[in-house]
């Protein structure tokens, strides 16, 4: 545990920091620097000297299961977010859907840029490297390199449709994907290459044989032609360098200054991972390359496995999965006691199940309560304000989205894709339901040059609050140089408009902060004002800062369900 | 600015913190400058994992299906009491191993043998093992035949056995239908037992009880047609399991062979989406005497021990015939506990026609296990019966 007491020394560390840095006395430089906010996080070095590793599984998932299951979140703001706590573009993370335009053709697409493979001939190179379902990597009739993955036998189309389909959904949420197709594979026209080989049970390897395939076919999902349905990956470009951790920093490379728990992108996996039921999360179905951009090698990042998802995980998923994790204290303890009798909501929900879908419902699904198989470092460190923001990303997931999402997982069985469908758009709703109005969920200020502010509150737009009875706008005048605010005026508005007090300054550089908040009796949350920060441009107002949450002593984490039903 | 600062300072101020923190060194003019001078700042080095992580990272490693060295806790006969043991499993082609293994207990009972095990025959539908070894074991418990037998009877005989057998199993469907046959041959040098209790002899003679002193070699084969449809033969929630096993132990002299009949009916039930499993088990096991052959003591059917009538003594009762009935209902406790309320009833006779219901030993317990998807490294059982208590600590399923 030394390194883990050397990460939590160092959390420790930036967290005195950064109430040291937060004091606006501490020195005269500027809040806002020209280039705020940041659109894109600098990967500046050359990140060549970067060595692939392994992530071990068991020392992974111990960690997860008996230390992370106890920890406390530190409540530290997440530290990739820019000055108007958005998560810029990086080697982790796109924005997409919700910051621009996703339509259902973008979202068919996914990450797919390149040609499908062609099925006409596969040439089996080897096993596959990655993924419980059979499969093998072999080489398409273009000579092109794919890791193919099968169904079940007695699941057809389940687990290619799930990874399909999350494929979509994680590329539109901003995360790197592999590209992902689904297509065919004919036994009858597969050769292999004189050097595939396959590792045995002994460790050695050997090479490939038709009776390695005919004992892989037995297992798996025929076509009624003789064919088999199969989705293929494409090999990642670049040098793959093992899994990302999500605590930490990677050590050697010198872009990677965030440690992972505090990158909100890796927080809100928490608010995916429930939405889509992506259970298993750890590091080994991440995967690092080392690519060459801009001339110098950077590390890429890609959720490289996002099968164990929906209701599906090679094979259905068992009952407790996305209801509690692998081991958990006060269950135990709970059962233990009372001989199985203290239940758990999982015993006891109804599912709708088809083959082709698994076990996903979303009728109790609360997401407060959602448990992934493991609980990653990043998961324990979200906070509302994290939450806040994914559930922004999923609530931007419209219906005819969803369905064009499900849809490309052409599973076969209408009623399966209706129900799917059904479920991913009901558990969306309950997300927003939960996260959204949670805190103040004042979102989208603007400013006009003659001093109109006009925002939206996500909650009330998304029907899952009433309004508030009146906005409030406490007005500043703002010095870049010293942090410092002189408040001029105070605003109020029953509507999601008001006018600036007079007064505001016209001068291009000056900056004002104006702090939001509203009286709803509903959620006293809300009268805790979000701060932002305007800059005077040639044009008008520009917003350069806002602040859901800052970093306070006994700031409260993601709040349980139990807190705010 | 010195990197660890640089880089602390600039992992605060991604975000929406002030730049002041950093105005006061050499000042970068913008946001992307102030991180590149963190990045710049930054001391990289290789990973190195900490001591728990090497540990647990070669613990994992020893998981992985390859020759290598492997505990080994199984005794070389019931009631051999607290096991250790180690072995060595060797790849020799990329499917087939050879095991050696051996074990000893604390109360002397010794193990020594190899296995040569193929299990990717028949496209994988089938697995050959040949097995030659020897075991000692030097008091096992003998309380005299039939159900009505006293505790205080007790005496003791010790054996050796060296023994080479041979058994192919196929899975002819490649579904639950299981077929198997085998044929082994062995020596039986049965003697005196040690510890407390008294030895055999002192107590029986040869005419009084049939095989003392014996020495017989038997020619076994076995036959067995069943059908299984466990997930996992040593951890299962789910399935059942229905066998009979035909045995033929053959005497080349003419003085000990036996038959021997095993019929064995398991099923898990699950409850409530596993929550609780009921498993159930009975088996009957007859054996008769070859004609104008006797049917030693040491080969009769019997109950007692950590898989059968659990609140007694191995070997507890002895007869031609016994019937065994076991319900375990078991909760899970999470993915890799299972607690359980247990329950064992039997009987031995002499006459198949008495295997009934009236007359049966029973006992009752708690069960403790830790178990993986397939497997049960450690269960333990608390039983009570008439004759007390009984803990059993054992690897692997009950049934």
């Amino acid at each position: 545990m030394a390194h883990l007491r050397a990460r939590s020394c160092f959390v420790v560390l930036t967290v005195i920091a950064a109430a040291l840095a937060l004091q606006p006395s501490f020195t005269a430089g500027p809040r806002f620097y020209p280039d705020d906010p940041l659109q894109r996080e600098p990967e500046s070095r050359d990140a060549s000297g970067v060595k692939a590793w392994d992530i071990g599984l068991m020392y992974e998932l111990a960690v997860n299961l008996y230390v992370n299951e106890r920890r406390k979140p530190s409540n530290t703001r997440a530290q990739n977010v820019n000055t108007i706590d958005e998560v810029p573009d990086s080697s982790w993370f796109t924005n997409r859907i919700g910051q621009t335009r996703v339509t259902p053709e973008d979202l068919a697409r996914g990450p797919n840029a390149g040609r499908p493979p062609a099925p006409e001939k596969w040439v089996i190179v080897r096993e596959k490297s990655a993924g419980a379902q059979p499969g093998f990597t072999a080489r398409d009739a273009n000579g092109e390199t794919w890791f193919v993955a099968f169904d079940e036998k007695a699941r057809p189309q389940a687990d290619s449709a799930a990874v399909v389909i999350a494929t979509k959904i994680f590329w539109a949420l901003g995360y790197n994907q592999v590209e992902t197709f689904l297509t065919t594979f004919d036994p009858s026209r597969a050769e292999f290459d004189p050097k595939a080989t396959m590792r045995r049970p002994s460790g050695e390897r050997t090479p490939w044989r038709r009776t390695d395939l005919d004992a892989l076919l037995e297992g798996v999902a025929r076509n009624a032609d003789g064919t088999y349905r199969v989705v293929a990956g494409r090999l990642l470009p670049g040098e793959i360098l093992g899994g990302f951790r999500y605590d930490g920093t990677r050590p050697d490379d010198p872009n990677d200054i965030v440690p992972h728990q505090h990158r909100r992108e890796l927080r809100a996996l928490r608010v995916f991972g429930a939405w889509t039921n992506l259970t298993d999360q750890k590091g080994g179905n991440t995967v690092d390359t080392l690519v060459k951009e801009n001339g110098k090698a950077i590390v890429k990042h890609y959720l490289q496995d996002v099968g164990s998802t929906f209701g599906t995980a090679n094979g259905p998923h068992d009952w407790d999965v996305g209801w509690e994790h692998f081991y958990q204290s006060d269950t135990t303890v709970r059962r233990f006691l009372t001989f199985g009798f203290g239940l758990s909501p999982w015993q006891t929900v109804p599912y709708k199940e088809y083959p082709s879908v698994g076990k996903f419902e979303g009728d109790r699904f609360d997401p407060r309560e959602w448990k992934p198989q493991t609980p990653t470092l990043a998961y324990v460190e979200m906070r509302a304000d994290d939450a806040f923001w994914a559930a922004r990303r999923v609530m931007a997931f419209s219906d005819d989205l969803i369905r064009a999402a499900v849809r490309t997982g052409q599973i076969s069985d209408a009623a399966a894709e209706s129900h799917l469908a059904t479920v991913i758009g009901n558990r969306r709703d309950a997300i927003g339901r939960a996260y959204l109005p949670a805190i103040n969920p004042i979102v989208e200020p603007r400013l006009t040059a003659d001093g109109a502010l006009s925002f939206q509150n996500a909650a009330v737009d998304a029907k899952f609050a009433e309004a508030p009875a009146a906005y409030l706008a406490a007005w500043s005048l703002f010095d870049n140089a010293t942090g410092t605010a002189k408040p001029i005026a105070e605003t109020k508005s029953a509507t999601t408009s008001m006018q600036g007090p007079a007064g505001l300054p016209r001068t291009e550089g000056a900056y004002i902060e104006v702090d939001l908040s509203a009286q709803s009796d509903a959620h006293p949350s809300w009268r805790e004002p979000i701060r932002t920060h305007f800059r005077r441009t040639a044009n008008g107002w520009t917003l350069v800062g806002l602040t859901r949450l800052a970093d306070q002593p006994g700031d409260a984490p993601v709040p349980a369900a139990r807190d705010q039903k | 600015m010195s990197p660890a600062r640089a880089i602390t300072l600039a992992v605060l101020c991604l975000a929406a913190c002030p730049a002041s923190a950093v105005a006061q060194a050499q000042e970068p003019s913008t946001r992307a400058g102030q991180i590149e001078q963190a990045q710049a700042a930054k001391v990289t080095h290789p990973y190195e994992p900490g001591q728990v992580e090497k540990v647990l990272n070669f613990v994992e490693s020893t998981f992985v299906p390859g020759s290598g060295p492997h505990p080994f806790f199984e005794s070389a006969y019931s009631g051999g009491g607290f096991t250790l043991g180690a072995g060595y499993n060797q790849f020799v082609s990329p499917y087939n191993t050879v095991d050696m293994r051996g074990s000893y207990t604390f109360k002397g009972y010794k193990r020594v043998e190899a296995e040569f095990t193929a299990p990717g025959l028949f496209n994988r539908r089938g697995t050959f093992s040949a097995l030659a070894g020897w075991r000692e074991a030097t008091q096992v418990g003998f309380y005299g035949i039939g159900t009505n037998t006293s505790k205080g009877d007790r005496v003791n005989y010790g054996f050796t056995r060296p023994h080479a057998s041979a058994q192919l199993a196929v899975r002819p469907t490649g579904g639950g239908l299981v077929v198997s046959g085998g044929a082994e041959v062995s020596q039986w040098d049965t003697g005196p037992g040690e510890g407390s209790a008294p030895s055999i002899e002192t107590v029986y003679t040869p005419q009084s009880l049939p095989g003392l002193g014996a020495e017989p070699v038997y020619y076994h084969t076995q036959a067995t047609v069943g059908f299984d449809s466990r997930p996992a033969v040593d951890y299962a929630r789910r399935g059942g399991y229905y066998r009979v096993t035909f045995h033929d132990y053959a005497d080349p002299d003419d003085l000990f062979g036996l038959n021997q009949v095993t019929y064995e009916a398991i099923q898990h039930i699950p409850i409530l989406r596993e929550t609780w499993v009921v498993s159930m088990r009975a088996r009957v096991e007859t054996a008769t005497n070859k004609e104008g052959q006797e049917l030693p003591y040491f080969m009769l059917p019997s109950l007692g021990g950590g898989s059968s009538l659990r609140g007694f003594s191995s070997w507890r009762f002895r007869d031609r015939n016994s019937l065994l009935l076991q319900l375990d209902w078991r909760a899970m406790i999470n993915r890799y506990i299972d607690i359980a309320l247990l329950y064992d009833a039997g009987k031995v006779t002499e006459r198949s026609g008495d295997l009934s219901l009236n007359g049966l030993k029973s006992d009752f317990g708690f069960g403790f296990r830790l178990h993986g998807p397939a497997s049960t490294p450690l269960r333990i059982d608390i039983m009570k019966a008439n004759e007390g208590f009984h803990v059993v600590f054992a690897s692997g399923a009950a049934f």
